[in-house]
């Protein structure tokens, strides 16, 4: 494009006057058609006259050559805007080409605070303030049973089914009420048996939530009573998965559990319930749960009536669970109903973590404003000379500001670029950190509202860091910028304390991060050091359950599971195998009151809770796990006349101090129940079987063939990885009953690592914080250092002039560095001391003011720091003195 | 102006005026009242056309970037808006030069033709 100038230059006539011009112009053609014509030989008068009248409608010919420049000049001025911001962009970019250093610097700084305060964002937005995705969301309400008692609440606990009734009937705040207990079921008949989480439910709860099958039809009332249940619901999934999306499935008879179940619908896409259930059966009244005191199935949930507020529903339910309490003191003395938001219910315990993370990606962006205005200035005081020429020759101060403000927005464009995508990269790595994966009841995704904030935080960080050093580096003393350089102004030095501040500030809030994740990290040390009494090397862990359906007599199972058990041992690598109803970790959690013969039975209210479960012989031996005293449970207790159990230590403590526990008899239940006594015949160690940092508290062990359930858990111990007995395991199971889904199939070392995700997902994520603010602190202070060399060159070279050696140099920098960093460990410690106190809840084997974090991290800053310092100091060593002080 | 003039050609008139001043400004520069001197000169008054018709033809035509102008010394020391051609105004007279002579060729064609319809 050649340059403007010559013709073109007359493109932007729209300073001149249109009206004048044409006047000028048209005038000039009568004068010289008047002078060319008296040339001729016309008259005076005359020649004008037929000048004027040759020309025509004069008046008529001004106004249309008026209005076309008119229209001209509006289209040229706006096409000269848009030249002037495409102009602006295009010095913007090469000027940031021309330090390709800041530039690289700042993007990072603001697409790492843009990245991962959109990453939080959007875990916050899709956690806890996103709705449910049911219609009308807010009027869910999750109800459980409470035990309130001598001071210790025990929360969410399961529900009884005639507290569940009572509840549902004599409530008035709530529209109705609906119940679900949680269920595994195994598929089989057409392809691979497989084994799916699912739920019994009542016929009203899909109802209620407001979800409608996309094919046939919900649960009927009729159809909760025994004889008319056999019929299922299928997840969209599941029916996807297993029956090719078969639509005309309903209808259909299908084998589940070994039993023949009619397809009434298909729920639509995305959903699940509870949590990962992806197949519903009718919830079926049973003599066995009639009873008041079996609170065995997993919750109610209730839409309020609208206009209904949580506390009213909570008042409600209080004034009935009173009532209960009084009816039927055996059965519900100390038992309330807890009603919790149905979102609290679900993602409750992620809200503190979350907003922990909340705080720190604050604190993170606090510093990366920091740093990025820190660049910004010190890029200001650099340009200052640029910008004062700029001035004196003429440039508009408008168009300077507007042209500092492009580029700090080609800046916070480049750097949300950046976000974005370390943002997307983020949620992904988020929901990895969850096992499993996430619940579908958190769409954790990019949508259009963080997306709004990501691009609002960038361009509000330019808007900034960009208006304010352009306002006062537009504003500034000619002729005290022009001598810039000669150093030491006021200005300067006011500059040079606002950056120090700046430092100082990105340091305290580093340290707090950094003392946060350094108390969360050991937090997490603590649990992955804790004794857990086990060794879960090497354990494969697998369940399998084989159905009532088929086998409905307790010696089938113990002939299925003892076939089962000689076949695994009999596998090559296998070299140790037994079973439980629930290993450690997995969550398996039942309890019963029990009571000792000959001991006098515990008060009502202050029950002997035990953890109690049936193990197949070996568990103890597979998972290395010492017999303290007596014998371990072996195959052949089989007599269900003679029960026999092995208890643990706490136990043998807590009820037998000073007694040999051995031989004595326990049972579940009070002295007045019929239930059978249990020999003691040994004492294990302890080992940890609740999520960290739950303890274990009493417990008894059945041997499985007294005790015959359905569901054991087994464990296989090998000296090589476990998942390479997978393949011999499923041929047994499949050579003793092909119809037998295996599932959960995990290491033991998986299953444990895995309950402590969160534990280690908030050490993580504090984690990164801190060592990206460690960063950016480092970052601020080398810039700062840097500055303050170069702006010293001359002062420097002078002193080295006179005798200072290049040690003294070095020192005199580093110390500036250091100086910034000790003002800033000082206010981050307090702060810390603050601050900290808000993760108490999510430290283990902690203190929160731990010394060697208190200690360590600021001496780690510190160090940091020097380094930092060192570079630039490095180089204002290497100044040689003459070129330094020759220079300007 | 005659009386006899017939009204439509005026609306062909205005095509022509275009490419006549585009013509004109083809040897370079020049005011608007040396082209009307030009086109008076050269067709011997055949348009008998106001001679102030022409300007606001210069204006469109700057409008549409086919010629620019600039304010310059005339020839006899006065302030004078001179035009002249741009490359895409160059590339206009050159079409429309190529247009009119095969109109002028076809409607010469059909008038001389003895060849009668059917």
């Amino acid at each position: 494009m050649p340059e403007p100038g010559g013709w073109r230059r007359y493109l932007r006539f729209w300073q001149s006057n249109i009206r004048e011009d044409v006047d000028d112009e048209l005038r000039f053609h009568l004068d010289m058609h008047e002078r060319d014509l008296r040339a001729a030989g016309r008259a005076h008068g005359v020649a004008r006259e037929e000048a004027e009248r040759r020309f025509g409608e004069l008046q008529q010919v001004r106004e249309a050559c008026i209005a076309i420049d008119t229209r001209r000049r509006e289209l040229v001025r706006r096409r000269e805007v848009m030249g002037d911001m495409w102009q602006d962009l295009r010095f913007a970019l090469r000027t940031l080409r021309k330090s390709p250093g800041f530039t690289l610097v700042a993007v990072i700084c603001i697409g790492l605070g843009v990245g991962v305060t959109t990453t939080i964002l959007s875990a916050v937005h899709g956690i806890l303030i996103r709705p449910l995705p049911y219609p009308k969301a807010e009027e869910l309400v999750a109800v459980y049973a409470r035990w309130t008692h001598s001071g210790t609440i025990e929360n969410g606990v399961n529900i009884s089914y005639q507290d569940y009734l009572s509840w549902r009937n004599d409530n008035r705040t709530f529209a109705t009420l609906g119940m679900y207990t949680w269920e595994a079921l195994a598929f089989s008949g057409e392809g691979e048996p497989e084994r799916v989480d699912a739920a019994s439910i009542t016929a009203n709860l899909f109802p209620l939530l407001g979800v409608t099958p996309i094919l046939g039809r919900n649960l009927l009332p009729e159809e909760e009573h025994q004889g008319k249940s056999s019929v299922v619901l299928l997840g969209y999934r599941l029916w996807k998965r297993r029956y090719g999306g078969d639509p005309s499935i309903v209808g259909r008879t299908v084998t589940v559990a070994g039993a023949p179940l009619q397809v009434i619908g298909v729920m639509p896409q995305g959903f699940a319930f509870p949590d990962r259930g992806e197949a519903w059966i009718p919830f079926v009244v049973e003599e066995h749960i009639e009873s008041r005191g079996n609170r065995q199935f997993a919750g109610a949930i209730g839409r309020l009536k609208p206009g209904t507020t949580l506390e009213q529903g909570q008042r409600d339910l209080d004034v009935i669970s009173k009532r209960l309490q009084q009816e039927f003191p055996r059965e519900n003395l100390g038992w309330d109903a807890q009603a919790m938001t149905l979102r609290e219910d679900l993602v409750g315990d992620l809200r503190r973590p979350l907003l922990i993370f909340l705080g720190g990606v604050g604190f993170l962006l606090l510093i990366v404003c920091a740093n990025v205005a820190n660049l910004m200035l010190t890029r200001g005081a650099g340009r200052q000379r640029e910008i004062g020429v700029r001035v004196a020759i003429g440039a508009a101060r408008g168009r300077l500001v507007r042209q500092l403000l492009t580029e700090s927005l080609v800046l916070a464009g480049l750097g949300g670029v950046l976000g974005l995508g370390l943002a997307v990269v983020g949620i992904r790595l988020f929901g990895l950190a969850m096992p499993n994966g996430l619940p579908w009841y958190i769409p954790l995704r990019l949508d259009g509202a963080t997306l709004a904030i990501t691009l609002g935080l960038s361009a509000l960080t330019g808007i900034l860091f960009g208006l304010v050093p352009a306002f006062r580096n537009t504003d500034i003393n000619l002729t005290g910028a022009l001598r810039e350089g000669t150093g030491g102004s006021g200005e300067g030095a006011r500059r040079a304390r606002l950056r120090s501040s700046l430092v100082v500030a990105e340091v305290a809030l580093s340290l707090v991060l950094m003392i946060g994740a350094g108390l969360l990290l050991k937090s997490y040390r603590a649990y992955t050091h804790t004794n857990i009494g086990f060794d879960p090397k090497g354990v494969l862990t697998f369940r399998v359950s084989p159905p009532e359906a088929k086998y409905p007599h307790s010696e089938q199972r113990i002939v299925f599971f003892n076939q089962l058990m000689e076949r695994l041992r009999a596998l090559p690598g296998v070299e140790q195998a037994g079973g439980a109803n629930g290993i450690p970790f997995s969550g398996w959690n039942v309890q019963a009151e029990m009571t000792v013969e000959g001991h006098p039975e515990h008060p009502q209210g202050e029950p002997l809770d035990v953890h109690y479960q049936a193990v197949i012989p070996g568990f103890f031996k597979t998972l290395g796990i010492p017999i303290v005293a007596g014998r371990d449970l072996s195959p052949l207790d089989r007599d269900t006349a003679n029960r026999v159990g092995v208890i643990n230590e706490t136990l043998a403590k807590q009820e037998f101090p000073g007694e040999d526990p051995l031989g004595k008899r326990i049972k579940i239940g009070r002295l007045a129940d019929k239930e059978p006594w249990v020999t003691v015949v040994g004492v294990v160690r302890d080992f940890r079987h609740y999520r960290l940092p739950q303890p274990m508290g009493p417990a008894i062990y059945y041997p499985y063939y007294q005790w015959a359930s359905y569901t054991q858990t087994i464990v296989l111990k090998t000296s090589g990885l476990p998942a390479n007995l997978l393949p011999g395991v499923v041929r047994v199971i499949k050579s003793i009953d092909p119809d037998l889904p295996t599932y959960q199939v995990q290491s033991l070392e998986q299953a444990v690592n895995r309950s402590l995700w969160r534990p280690r997902m908030q050490g993580q994520v504090i984690g990164l914080f801190a060592v990206l603010a460690l960063v950016l602190a480092s970052v601020g202070i080398y810039g700062v250092v840097s500055y303050a060399v170069a702006q010293r060159t001359r002062e420097l070279g002078v002193r080295m002039a006179l005798g200072a050696s290049r040690g003294q140099v070095v020192g005199m920098v580093v110390r500036q560095g250091a100086l910034l960093a000790v003002i800033g460990v000082g206010a981050g410690l307090a702060g810390a001391f603050a601050l900290t106190r808000v993760l108490a809840t999510l430290l283990f084997g902690v203190e929160v003011t731990d010394a060697t974090v208190f200690v360590g991290i600021p001496v780690l800053l510190g160090v940091v720091a020097v380094a930092a310092s060192w570079l630039p100091a490095l180089r204002a060593a290497r100044i040689d003195p003459l070129v330094a002080m020759r220079a300007e | 102006m005659s009386a006899l003039t017939p009204a439509p050609a005026l609306d062909l008139l205005k095509g022509t005026l275009d490419l006549l001043m585009l013509k004109a400004l083809s040897w370079g520069p020049a005011h608007g009242y040396s082209m009307a001197r030009w086109i008076e000169r050269l067709t011997a008054d055949a348009f008998q056309i106001g001679e102030g018709s022409l300007y606001p033809a210069l204006h469109r035509l700057e409008e549409r970037e086919w010629i620019e102008s600039e304010w310059r010394v005339s020839e006899n020391n006065r302030r004078a808006k001179f035009y002249r051609l741009t490359s895409r105004g160059r590339q206009q007279l050159r079409a429309e030069t190529a247009n009119w002579t095969s109109f002028v060729e076809a409607m010469g064609k059909v008038l001389r033709t003895t060849e009668q319809p059917n």
